[in-house]
């Protein structure tokens, strides 16, 4: 069996790196804007979590919906109570594997992430685009993306549909380090 | 052993056997990573506005929120088309809300009622917590009231401090689902001077609210106060009301039909005197608008 040794040593190796190969934050920042004629309204979470795995390239992040925090205390309040319905729906999610990274290359690079992005209960498959950068310690990693409101079945009604745009940019930007 | 070609792909199919259920398990991990514990979830909006109908709800205006509340409660419904059913004549108040911080709140407000002026001070001092905490939210509520009306000239002497009553409240709140709220709400009022010998300073009330919500924009709401101690024969009766709230982006409309008149605590907790049996019933409505005046940070 003296063949079989250095396979299981190779797959041993290659199991162990991969769960040293995690990267996570509990701090990465999500924005969102809304962009009308009449108003723009902008939120911020500083409590989103973020997970990479450089071994499988798998890359998850959560945030929850009551972390957004808005200018306007009615305006927090209405995205609680009658859009997002955070307590039936706390938390978005995406869950995913990144395309075209090259984990040898510096600086950053221009990377796909395709996966399901769940919010408001509804999933929704996604091809996003980003940027991955990798440094000293981890990796850094920032997109933005827009999130038609009619895909998660969030309903605006008429009387505020000129406040609120029909496509929300969202912006994500987070540092990972080693888990 | 020598080596053969297809020894190979058994051998690498038994390390991946070996290594499948690790495999699963690091992927378990992966997603595990979110379900770490991040503590207690605060709950809120129990309710939309800062009333249930006329008593106070455990909501308060956000950090530099001022609220502006105009609310009318018209004659009696039994008056009758000559009275337009009580829309002739209405009682009015205006009322200013202002938050401090997310969870203190104070306020200014007058009533045509007894010409009455107000200052209230609101402090949510317990949230409820969804995951460990509170079960409920504890609100306390305090009120000056000063009657504006002129002095009856009677002969007997009175001063200014006569003319003020206090009530203070703890509104116990639970939001049971995002549709159904209820509050206890037990209060203590002081009058300074009362206007019949039969009529204590002091007297308790122990009431109840709820809110139901229909949909995002509408919810029914109802409270009823039982006036504790009280001689029998004061002809006073518990304060029981009914309303729909109605959402609109900057405003919460308040529509309701109550037995008492008054607007501010002392009034519609202890000195109501409509009969819901009897046809005494007023409508009314509050009209909450805000407006965002300071910096919420």
């Amino acid at each position: 069996m003296k063949h079989a040794f250095p396979f299981l040593l190779l797959a041993l190796a290659s199991g162990w790196t991969a769960d040293a190969q995690q990267f996570a934050t509990r701090e990465a920042t999500i924005s969102f804007l809304s962009e009308t004629p009449i108003e723009d309204i902008q939120a911020e979470s500083r409590e989103a979590s973020a997970i990479f795995d450089a071994g499988t390239g798998q890359l998850a992040f959560q945030v929850p919906i009551l972390s957004f925090h808005f200018p306007k205390a009615l305006m927090e309040e209405h995205f609680n109570e009658n859009y997002m319905e955070s307590e039936q729906f706390p938390k978005a999610t995406f869950r995913g594997q990144v395309l075209d990274l090259d984990l040898a290359a510096e600086g950053a690079q221009a990377v796909r992430a395709t996966g399901t992005l769940q919010m408001h209960g509804v999933s929704v498959e996604r091809d996003i685009a980003g940027t991955m950068t990798r440094t000293e310690e981890g990796w850094t990693i920032a997109t933005k993306f827009p999130v038609p409101c009619t895909d998660h079945d969030i309903d605006i009604p008429k009387v505020v549909s000129e406040n609120i745009a029909e496509v929300i940019d969202v912006t994500l930007s987070a540092t990972l380090l080693p888990r | 052993m020598n080596w053969t070609p297809f020894r190979a792909p058994a051998l690498l199919l038994a390390a991946s056997a070996l290594f499948l259920p690790g495999r699963l398990a690091a992927q378990d991990d992966f997603m595990d990573f979110f379900d770490a514990p991040s503590g207690p979830e605060l709950v809120t909006s129990t309710f939309k506005a800062g009333r249930i109908i006329n008593v106070q709800s455990p909501e308060t205006s956000g950090k530099g929120e001022m609220n502006f509340i105009i609310a009318h409660r018209f004659g009696r419904i039994s008056d009758g088309a000559y009275a337009l059913w009580g829309l002739d004549n209405a009682q009015m108040r205006m009322g200013l809300d202002y938050g401090l911080t997310d969870r203190l709140q104070v306020g200014v407000a007058r009533s045509t009622f007894g010409k009455t002026l107000e200052a209230n001070v609101k402090w949510r001092f317990v949230e409820q917590k969804k995951g460990g905490g509170s079960p409920v939210s504890l609100t306390g509520y305090s009120v000056l009231m000063r009657d504006g009306m002129r002095f009856p000239e009677d002969g007997i002497e009175r001063l200014g401090v006569h003319r003020l009553s206090y009530v203070h409240q703890v509104v116990i709140a639970r939001k049971f689902s995002p549709e159904f709220s209820l509050a206890v709400i037990p209060s203590l009022v002081h009058r300074n001077l009362v206007d019949q010998p039969a009529r204590p300073n002091d007297v308790a009330t122990v009431g109840t609210g709820f809110r139901y919500k229909l949909n995002q924009r509408l919810s029914v709401n109802g409270e009823y106060h039982v006036l504790l101690p009280r001689p029998i024969e004061d002809g006073l009766n518990n304060s029981l009301s009914l309303g729909l709230d109605i959402e609109t982006g900057g405003h919460v409309f308040q529509l309701h039909i109550t037995n008492s008149r008054g607007m501010f605590e002392r009034s519609f907790l202890a000195e109501t005197a409509g009969r819901w049996q009897d046809g005494d019933l007023y409508f009314g409505f509050n009209i909450n608008r805000v407006f965002q005046v300071g910096d919420r940070r």
